[in-house]
């Protein structure tokens, strides 16, 4: 029973080793792609079934709650206004506070009216610039640039070759770095890539028959991509209508689901 | 014998050795041996001071009075052990005790089809709970699947390449991250200042 884990894990191993063997040159170019992705700035939106377990809870939470102070002294001036109204006689004036408790709650009120959030619509959402990273603000952006490969351009992620000498992810920072210039920070979260892809080259191009992309996840952290690089942040869904059929499938392998 | 050692002492200043000090100056002067100058006796040391010698009485109560401290203070802090520091916001003011029947608000009748209703989200919540759990579980998945075939790919490439990128980063320890929050932050905003008091007990004995 617990000798199956390792028995696959050994095949798994054997399998790879074999495979090896059989492909001594790489006839493959050794590619990284990197994946910068802003997380949300902003929570995204309650759906319909939070809205109405929220609301629940609110109201079972006020239900067995006891009265604050403020209630007990709004409940007290209550009494008092109208005992006075009434002119009864053992109503002591002093008491009978100047502020009551209505008229700093109306106050309270009055300067959380006056107080301006920041709107979540950003001036790039309205102006529907896709190159600002302040857009979006309750969505996952991924990080798209516009590459020549070859005799075609094509937008998809960052990538560039490795070069021989440094490692995976040494590559990555520098491709980085090359293509977006010294201003964008990003955290790069794992010495592993996170995801593959494979294309081939229309024609050999030194004797390599086509490139394997492994790609590296990146979180955003501050400042913003060279200018004169065509660089784009994009949703989810901007990024299955602009990348192409297969390289979408490969990177949305591992991504993590928007649920709104 | 004594007399004599310590007339020594002042040989220097003395013409002769036995002759006090109104015969020099009565200039009474012999060809004697006597008559030289003489070097004091080198003393290379201090000469002893004497002991001083207490009571081993006393000594015994200093010891007593200085054991009797350090027991008083061992026996303050096992007395302080036992008792904890209070946590003020785990403790229900006592106020508050005698204000309940003033606080307690009017009992909420609910009807039938509101328990039932809440009865229901319960579950709903119960259910949807376990889908969203349900879906994150398979999105791990996937995306643990897609590395390992990625590590898997490059293995194939170079092994080299594999043997760094199974590294575990340790530049990402520690590791923080600001969640996002529910309005978006105003650019160049100076919160106002507030006053701060500091309230805080100090609870060393």
């Amino acid at each position: 029973m617990f000798l199956k884990p390792i028995l696959l894990k050994e095949l798994r191993q054997c399998q790879r080793i074999l495979r090896r063997g059989v492909s001594t040159t790489s006839s493959w170019d050794i590619v990284t792609g990197i994946c910068v992705e802003r997380l949300p700035v902003v929570t995204p939106p309650l759906n319909e079934m939070q809205k109405k377990y929220k609301d629940m809870l609110y109201a079972i939470e006020l239900e067995n709650s006891l009265k604050s102070d403020h209630e007990i002294r709004h409940d007290y001036e209550k009494k008092q206004a109208e005992l006075l109204k009434n002119e009864s006689a053992d109503v002591d004036l002093d008491t009978v506070s100047k502020i009551t408790a209505q008229d700093f709650e109306d106050a309270a009120t009055e300067e959380l009216a006056q107080f301006k959030f920041a709107d979540i619509v950003t001036e790039a959402d309205k102006a529907g610039n896709k190159a600002s990273i302040e857009r979006c603000l309750q969505r996952h952006l991924v990080l798209v640039t516009t590459l020549k490969l070859g005799q075609d351009t094509k937008t998809i992620l960052p990538q560039g070759k490795w070069q021989e000498g440094e490692t995976l992810r040494q590559a990555a920072e520098r491709v980085l770095l090359q293509h977006c210039g010294s201003d964008l920070k990003v955290q790069f979260l794992s010495n592993a890539p996170c995801g593959f892809y494979k294309y081939k080259y229309p024609s050999e191009i030194d004797g390599k028959v086509g490139a394997k992309v492994f790609f590296y996840y990146a979180n955003y952290k501050s400042g913003n991509v060279n200018k004169n690089v065509k660089a784009n942040w994009l949703t989810r869904n901007e990024l299955t209508e602009i990348l192409p059929d297969k390289y979408k499938k490969s990177v949305g392998e591992f991504l993590i689901e928007e649920t709104y | 014998m004594f007399n004599l050692s310590i007339i020594k002492q002042f040989s220097r200043l003395s013409v002769t050795c036995t002759a006090s000090i109104k015969q020099i100056y009565s200039r009474n002067i012999f060809t004697s041996s006597a008559l030289q100058f003489k070097i004091t006796e080198p003393l290379c040391a201090e000469p002893m001071k004497k002991k001083k010698k207490i009571d081993p009485a006393i000594i015994k109560a200093r010891e007593e009075r200085r054991r009797k401290k350090i027991e008083k203070q061992i026996r303050r802090l096992q007395k302080n052990a036992r008792q904890l520091k209070p946590i003020e916001e785990m403790e229900v003011p006592l106020h508050l005790f005698d204000e309940m029947s003033k606080r307690k608000r009017a009992p909420v009748k609910l009807s039938p089809e509101v328990v039932e209703a809440r009865a229901l989200l319960q579950k709903d919540w119960a259910k949807y709970k376990q889908q969203e759990y349900m879906s994150h579980v398979a999105q791990i998945d996937r995306i643990m699947a897609a590395q390992r075939r990625a590590l898997d790919k490059l293995y194939e490439e170079s092994e080299e390449l594999y043997d760094e990128a199974i590294m575990p980063d340790l530049s990402l320890i520690p590791y923080t991250i600001d969640g996002p929050v529910v309005t978006p932050p105003i650019k160049d905003y100076l919160s106002p200042d507030g006053e701060y008091i500091d309230v805080t007990k100090k609870w060393d004995n």
